[in-house]
């Protein structure tokens, strides 16, 4: 039986709307940094304002889930599932890009290195999990 | 996968939600896996195995797969 280090972390219901604070954070400096700070401001308040509603919004098992602390193992295989879901849709956007870009006569970048980062990833995590497993 | 967690748990009085607070997982997880929508981890399937009391093959019914 495998143990989740994470768990203690994932499972917190401050989890969700504390990243999302972090994250408007981190784009309100950035912004900041490349001069459009109003705009840096709009993505901290949506970030922060979607935090706050995951946060004090109801008991639904869908909203426990994804805020942290209704989460167990019905839910983390949903969210693999959705996290793969969501991967390929990705891929497939970043695929078609790529071949409309070629077919103009365009380089195809950055689709292209995007995909080779997608492609990349999965080979090593399948060799990673196929070792560890 | 079929099994017999609604009988057991209707045989000893619990809830869905009590049932799920002692097995610690949500309601909805117990609730899946008694409509055979949810096949649970093998932690999970020993810890209801153990809870009532029988063997996880009492509990669960591979025969179909």
């Amino acid at each position: 039986m495998t143990k989740d280090c994470s768990r203690g972390i994932t499972r917190s219901k401050w989890f969700l709307p504390a990243f999302s604070l972090v994250l408007g954070l981190v784009m309100l400096a950035v912004s900041w940094l490349g001069g459009s700070l109003g705009q840096g401001l709009i993505s901290l308040a949506v970030l922060a304002g979607f935090g706050l509603i995951v946060l004090l919004a109801g008991r639904s098992e869908t909203v426990r889930g994804l805020r942290g602390d209704g989460r167990d193992e019905r839910f983390a295989q949903i969210d693999l599932r959705a996290t793969a879901l969501s991967g390929l849709a990705v891929i497939v956007a970043l695929i078609v890009a790529w071949l409309v870009a070629t077919a103009r006569g365009q380089s195809g970048s950055p689709y292209g290195w995007l995909l080779a980062i997608a492609g990349l990833t999965y080979l090593l995590a399948v060799a990673w999990f196929r070792w560890r497993g | 996968m079929k099994n017999k967690v609604r009988a057991l748990r209707m045989r000893q009085n619990l809830a869905q939600g009590q049932l799920a607070a002692a097995m610690g997982v949500s309601r909805q997880t117990i609730n899946s896996i008694e409509n055979e929508r949810y096949t649970p981890s093998l932690p999970l399937a020993l810890a209801l195995a153990r809870y009532f009391g029988i063997t996880v093959e009492e509990m669960f019914d591979d025969q179909g797969l």
